[in-house]
């Protein structure tokens, strides 16, 4: 059970990153983007793709990988800003799952429908605990949730630009007569996620099921966890997507239970919902 | 009658017209096209149902093949075991099932806007695709297949009976389209506060819908296990799901031709790629993009072929008719006693009382941020935190939510427009009134007001005249109180007086009892017997009109230096 819940933490660590990407982007360009994973997949795929067919060195090709995530990302950043900058978070997100449907079929189009010859990053135990193996892989994909949650907090609370992009968050319009550049700082939101999660898709897509569908399907564990803290809370983001990873895990453990493992983000957003909305809430303040 | 006649008439000579041209395709068709017809009849029924909860009623639900699956699962079982009744039978108990999983899966989400139900339904989809992948439909692994129904086990045969249920269904979502369900709908779709102060349940509103959209995919899953005879998880996928919730976007499903053209593309896009050579994984590209589109442009396939020239109809500026014998002012209908209401530290009312005797016209004024709609909406159960008492006809009204204090016949309209574009002025009318109406008694109704006429659509009536539509629909609802904020607002200023006119003859006409927030003091002098003075939250003044008006706080408060000049 302890293996099986310590394997799920590294599981738990990359839907710990997409839970921050999905919180950062819900908080600060008020969209739920549904293609947070799968733009993470398609990069991932392009640096496999680089190094069968170009032969470029591993690292340069998982480079290239996730500069082409944050590109996409900030590519569909553009389209939202540009033709979606008023409406609301709804129309936004929904664009977001066109796009996923598209990214989806293009990977099946250019890489196949099956799982991709990836070559781990990182390989091989970390540390034992207890006699229990940790391996590299969780230690970095933990390591960097933790990370970039800090980062983000540190970014958004005390620099400048954290300031304009929580002020752009807050009072978009207000904002924007102030001077602040709206449209860059919003594409560079989308580019910075799509980064962030590319580079934890390429970490953690060797040592897991890594077809298209499965990889771009992250998102779902991903916004269980995200939807823990509201959409609006990092630290809980974190929170949620390790607990996740490690109930997963352990339930992996048993037999009996595989199929209750699918369903467990599903049950977690259902139950995060029905707490959170337990209070009436109207669609409109007035 | 006859009017009730074409009502009906048109929807069944296209019914008709529809199995006649089924039954010529199942005949006429080459084998090929008659099962590429069969997969496009089957679409279209799941595309239906996608129409009804994303066109309609405004969700986002991306697992419209997962109820599907249900309903192909429920088939494969019950043919299994060779459960009674036949094929028919299990393809109807296969529905059901699919809207009560529907019912289910939507019951935590409805709370929460579009976004959350897409995460719920995007997670049921992801789930169910590789469970199903795990344990496979029953009968699958042993390679039981379906058996189709008595005259229908040829592929034409089947064809047919496939359009006979499309049929069927595209006449039951155009009847629930034109009932109150689909009234409320698409009232939800455009507010839930308007939905709940017209006594319909936001809840049930959009469990509805939901649960029709299921049951339809679960129709749709029942028909391709007839059609394929074996079920396999490769026809219900996410990304399946994901591409028909993009088509009904962008076709407009919510328009039964729209979904039929919607199926047409599903089936002929990637036939058309077949055929070029090109990989049909193109299709869903394409679909990707135009969904996109879509949205980004906010318009779809149904609204660009229907979009209608002209311009807004405005208000009518008729006479206004003598008035009616005056009914005799009674006592206190609704009685508001120490109403406070706080938002952290701000204090919107502080201790308000007010009278509202029966068949009489209070105003309320006040200036800008005075506590005017603040008071509306705790009135009418939007604040449910407010302090103090509020009771009609001396019965309390602690507690209760919006729909519920509506349904006690305590109405209120919207400073906003909050009246829904996607009906026409009488469905909305007879939706707000909540019983049954003559078209006379309707068509009376809008005359007065000079509204415009009963079978115009609301997306065509400008927001003045909306406004007046939405205050005939909560007046023919009879309600014993009717609460409005600045109903004239959105009125040409030549028209407020000849509105305050006809709202002064409002309680003989309609037996109601009116609290008139309002900024035009020429309007409330014309129409209200008592006044109450707000100001900061506070009751300045209150009493009949003369008296207050002259009250000299309320002079210095209200009206400013420009109107005491």
């Amino acid at each position: 059970m302890l293996q099986g819940a310590l394997a799920g933490l590294a599981a738990g660590g990359l839907y710990a990153v997409l839970a921050v990407c999905l919180t950062l982007m819900s908080r600060l360009v008020r969209v739920v983007n549904f293609a947070q994973a799968a733009t993470g997949m398609v990069g991932s795929y392009l640096a496999v793709w680089l190094v069968v067919h170009t032969g470029l060195p591993e690292w340069a090709a998982t480079l290239g990988g996730i500069l082409l995530g944050a590109g996409l990302s900030a590519g569909l950043g553009w389209i939202v800003c540009t033709w979606l900058a008023e409406t609301d978070t709804g129309t936004r997100s929904a664009v977001t799952a066109a796009v996923l449907l598209l990214l989806i079929s293009l990977s099946f189009i250019l890489f196949g429908n099956k799982p991709q010859p990836f070559r781990p990053v990182l390989a091989g135990p970390a540390f034992q605990v207890g006699g229990v193996v940790v391996s590299q892989v969780t230690v970095a994909t933990v390591g960097l949730a933790v990370l970039v949650a800090l980062a983000c907090r540190l970014l958004l609370g005390r620099t400048a630009v954290g300031v304009r992009l929580r002020a752009l968050s807050e009072r978009p319009t207000t904002a924007e007569l102030l001077g602040i550049p709206a449209k860059p700082l919003s594409i560079a939101v989308w580019a910075g996620t799509g980064l962030v999660a590319t580079l934890a898709i390429s970490v953690v897509a060797p040592s897991q099921s890594n077809d298209p569908t499965s990889l771009a399907m992250l998102v779902v564990p991903a916004s269980a966890a995200a939807l823990l803290g509201g959409f609006r809370r990092l630290d809980l983001a974190v929170g949620g997507g390790l607990v996740l990873g490690v109930v997963e895990g352990a339930v992996a453990q048993s037999d009996h239970l595989s199929l209750v493992r699918y369903f467990l983000p599903l049950l977690f957003i259902v139950a995060l919902l029905l707490w959170s909305q337990r209070k009436e809430v109207w669609d409109a303040a007035r | 009658m006859p009017r009730v006649d074409r009502r009906f008439a048109l929807p069944l000579l296209l019914a008709v017209l529809a199995l006649v041209l089924g039954w010529g395709l199942s005949v006429g068709l080459s084998g090929y096209f008659v099962y590429l017809g069969m997969s496009a009849v089957v679409a279209c029924v799941a595309i239906l149902g996608l129409g009804v909860v994303t066109g309609s009623a405004g969700m986002i639900s991306l697992c419209q093949l997962t109820f599907g699956a249900v309903g192909a699962w429920v088939v494969s079982a019950l043919n299994l075991v060779d459960a009674p009744g036949g094929f028919l039978v299990w393809l109807l108990l296969g529905g059901l099932a699919a809207g009560v999983v529907g019912l289910v899966v939507g019951l935590p989400a409805l709370r929460l806007r579009g976004v959350n139900l897409a995460v719920v339904t995007l997670g049921l989809a992801a789930a169910a695709d590789v469970t199903l992948v795990q344990i496979q439909f029953p009968g699958a692994t042993e390679g039981v297949a379906v058996q189709r129904p008595g005259p229908f086990t040829s592929d034409r045969a089947y064809f047919l009976l496939c359009v006979i249920v499309l049929v069927l269904c595209c006449l039951a979502v155009h009847l629930l389209h034109r009932s109150r369900w689909g009234s409320a709908w698409k009232s939800v779709a455009f507010s839930e506060r308007a939905t709940a102060a017209a006594g319909a349940s936001v809840r049930t509103s959009k469990l509805t819908a939901f649960a029709v959209g299921a049951a339809l995919g679960g129709i749709s899953g029942g028909l391709v296990t007839g059609q394929v005879g074996l079920a396999f998880p490769a026809s219900f996928t996410t990304i399946q799901s994901l591409a028909l919730y993009v088509l009904a976007v962008m076709s407009g499903a919510h328009l039964i031709d729209m979904a039929v053209f919607g199926a047409v593309l599903w089936v002929a896009v990637p036939e058309l790629l077949k055929r070029w050579g090109v990989p049909q994984d193109w299709g869903f590209v394409v679909f990707g993009l135009f969904g996109v589109q879509a949205l980004a442009s906010g318009t779809n396939l149904g609204l660009l072929l229907r979009r209608r020239t002209g311009n807004e109809i405005a208000p009518v500026a008729a006479e206004v008719p003598p008035a009616p014998e005056p009914v005799p002012i009674g006592g206190p209908v609704l009685t508001v006693r120490g109403l406070s209401v706080h938002f952290g530290h701000v204090t919107a009312l502080s201790d308000v009382d007010l009278d509202l005797p029966e068949h009489g016209v209070l105003g309320v004024i006040g200036p800008n941020g005075a506590g005017k709609s603040t008071l509306i909406d705790v009135l009418s159960g939007f604040l449910p935190r407010a302090e103090g008492s509020v009771t009609l006809d001396g019965r309390s009204l602690a507690g209760l939510a919006p729909t519920r204090r509506a349904r006690l016949s305590l109405r209120r309209t919207f400073q906003q427009d909050r009246v829904p574009p996607g009906l026409t002025v009488a469905a909305y009318v007879r939706f707000v009134a909540r019983r049954r109406l003559r078209g006379e008694e309707i068509a009376e109704a809008l005359a007065f007001f000079g509204c415009p006429p009963a079978d115009t659509p609301l997306a065509r009536v400008d927001v003045g005249a909306r406004r007046l539509v939405e205050v005939v629909g909560h007046l023919l609802a009879r309600p014993r109180v009717l609460l409005l904020d600045e109903p004239a607002a959105g009125l040409p200023h030549e028209e407020h007086l000849a509105f305050g006119r006809r709202l002064r003859q409002v309680p003989a006409r309609f037996g109601v009892s009116v609290l008139l927030v309002e900024h035009d003091l020429d309007l409330v002098r014309a129409v209200c017997d008592t006044i109450t003075v707000l100001d900061f939250g506070r009751v300045l003044a209150s009493g009949p009109q003369a008296q207050v008006l002259a009250d000299p706080a309320v002079l210095k408060a209200y009206m400013g230096e420009t109107e005491l000049a």
